[in-house]
């Protein structure tokens, strides 16, 4: 049984018909022990067949270590999506519910390879030599996480030292306890900082330089 | 798999971009908010070959993508969630050619004209406007509400309830929202208490009979919320009955909020009259005191806030809207 139906699929289609450049969805996976392992795969390989532009590659946790090491790779499910390079971005967790909205715009937005951000940010977050990473706790019913998921990964695209992750809370209870999330989107910058809430771009931005401030005191 | 994937139009919201700003995007007719009112209107318009664009505010599809599911919507007679309805009223008004503009409205200028509206990222300028804001969440105003506020204080449940699993919570509130949001959370939590400042329920009699007869729904009545208690996290809440006066706390890890709403008019103080409460005034054609600006929806209506009621309201405005652009005679 397909995950799309055949009305999501056309909608996927016309969505994703403006791809410019390759881009390519990897699943690390494995066959036991993980929620939606199967799943995720199978909906990214149905996505993947839904535009010339887009390459389903496939690989298992244990079995290509060294892929995962050289992806980041340390939970699954995971699907990171590369355009002509690695920008890391990243899904833990099955990309389904309002996610897979975010998996589109992923995907589109790696294609163009271009951010969609403002460029006062562009011209900050090129400025960042240190490692950012954004891990955005999300619920697959949450209508309002998209919206911090998207700007993360609009911000990874922004900048090699940014590494942004959607991380599904209820996939991954033990770092949902780890980070306190009670409420979501809410976006752990490095560890030390957080942003509850679809905030906007400016006050992420104001987070991630209050992030590297106090690592560097 | 519980949760359908769903496709809803969005992007990175709030960037203050001023480079391409000098550039307008026209319109015959801009609708401000993609909930089902001005989805609605965006259907009726774009069946009337009115070109139309749509933007759509912080939370694409309004306030129903924020609820478990709608049952009293005509034509689902075993209901449908939220989400899918809002990405239904969202392909429909696709279907007849809106476009859907993912960032939501910061600024308008009714004064003159055409009418402008800047987005986050573009200018946009239209012969006619559908406000369609809509309503949010109204808050307490208590201390420790905004320190909790996406830690343990929720005014979502469809998003938070996981998060609760085996746990206790409150809901505050005795409407609609608040009853069908503690039966749906009843799912996760070990008990749920519902808190409200009146002695009977005022949400509709179908909620109340599943409520009462859901064992892990328990009522505090007469009271009020005074404070929400805790250290790191929410431990309870401090409650004042106000019949007695008398104060009591309630042990709680986590405290969802279903107190009505608030129509979002702040962008239109000054453009378009507002009543004492911001509702935006309509006459019943849904004409607003600038001629060419219409209303729909929550944003100009404090009484019934049905789904049902701004889909019917978008689409006299859309009509009317038609009219103004001289679609009829």
């Amino acid at each position: 049984m397909p995950l799309l139906n055949e009305e999501v699929q056309q909608q996927v289609r016309e969505q994703l018909s403006n791809l410019v450049n390759p881009v390519r969805l990897i699943v690390f996976t494995q066959e036991f022990e993980c929620q939606y392992c199967s799943e995720t795969r199978q909906l990214v390989e149905e996505v993947a067949k839904l535009s010339d532009h887009l390459e389903a590659d496939i690989y298992d946790f244990q079995a290509d270590e060294e892929m995962a090491q050289k992806y980041g790779v340390d939970k699954i499910p995971a699907v990171v999506v590369v355009g002509e390079e690695d920008y890391g971005i990243r899904f833990f967790g099955i990309p389904s519910g309002y996610e897979f909205t975010s998996l589109l715009e992923a995907i589109q937005s790696i294609s163009r390879g271009e951010p969609d951000l403002s460029q006062e940010a562009q011209d900050y977050l090129s400025s960042v030599d240190e490692p950012v990473h954004l891990q955005v706790f999300v619920t697959p019913t949450c209508p309002y996480c998209p919206q911090a998921v998207v700007l993360a990964h609009q911000m990874a695209l922004a900048s090699p030292m940014v590494r942004a992750d959607m991380v599904e809370a209820q996939e991954f209870p033990h770092l949902s306890t780890k980070y306190q999330v009670m409420g979501v989107p809410r976006t752990v910058i490095n560890e030390s900082t957080h942003v509850e809430g679809a905030a906007p771009e400016s006050m992420v931005l104001e987070k991630v330089q209050e992030a590297l401030a106090s690592a560097g005191e | 798999m519980d949760f359908e994937p769903k496709i809803t139009s969005l992007g990175t919201q709030d960037s203050e971009q001023t480079g391409s700003m000098e550039t307008a995007e026209s319109y015959e007719l801009a609708i401000v908010g993609g909930g089902p009112a001005g989805l609605t209107s965006a259907i009726y318009a774009g069946r009337a070959r009115v070109s139309t664009c749509v933007l759509v505010g912080t939370l694409p599809g309004g306030q129903p993508a924020n609820t478990a599911g709608v049952d009293n919507f005509p034509g689902f007679p075993n209901g449908i969630s939220g989400s899918e309805l809002a990405q239904r009223f969202q392909s429909q008004a696709e279907r007849f050619g809106a476009k859907i503009i993912p960032q939501p409205a910061v600024e308008v200028d009714f004064s003159k004209r055409p009418f402008s509206i800047r987005s986050t990222r573009k200018r946009y300028k239209a012969q006619a406007v559908i406000v369609a804001t809509g309503a949010a969440p109204r808050r307490l105003g208590v201390p420790g509400e905004e320190r909790f506020y996406g830690r343990g204080v929720s005014s979502c449940a469809t998003c938070d309830g996981f998060f609760y699993r085996d746990k206790q919570v409150v809901v505050v509130g005795g409407g609609d929202s608040a009853v069908d949001e503690a039966i749906f959370l009843t799912k996760f939590a070990d008990k749920v208490t519902v808190i409200h400042r009146r002695d009977e329920l005022r949400a509709t009699k179908i909620y109340q009979e599943k409520a009462f007869a859901n064992p892990k729904i328990d009522f505090v009545w007469d009271s009020v919320v005074e404070e929400i208690l805790g250290d790191e996290a929410v431990t309870g809440v401090r409650v004042r009955n106000v019949k007695t006066e008398k104060t009591d706390m309630i042990k709680s890890d986590g405290v969802f909020i279903y107190i009505g709403m608030e129509p979002k008019s702040d962008l239109f103080v000054n453009q378009l009259e507002l009543d004492r409460q911001g509702y935006i005034v309509s006459n019943r054609r849904q004409h607003t005191n600038v001629p060419g600006v219409f209303v729909a929806g929550d944003v100009q209506d404090p009484y019934y806030r049905q789904v049902v009621i701004a889909a019917g309201t978008g689409a006299i405005a859309a009509m009317e809207a038609e009219r103004y652009l001289g679609r009829y005679t």
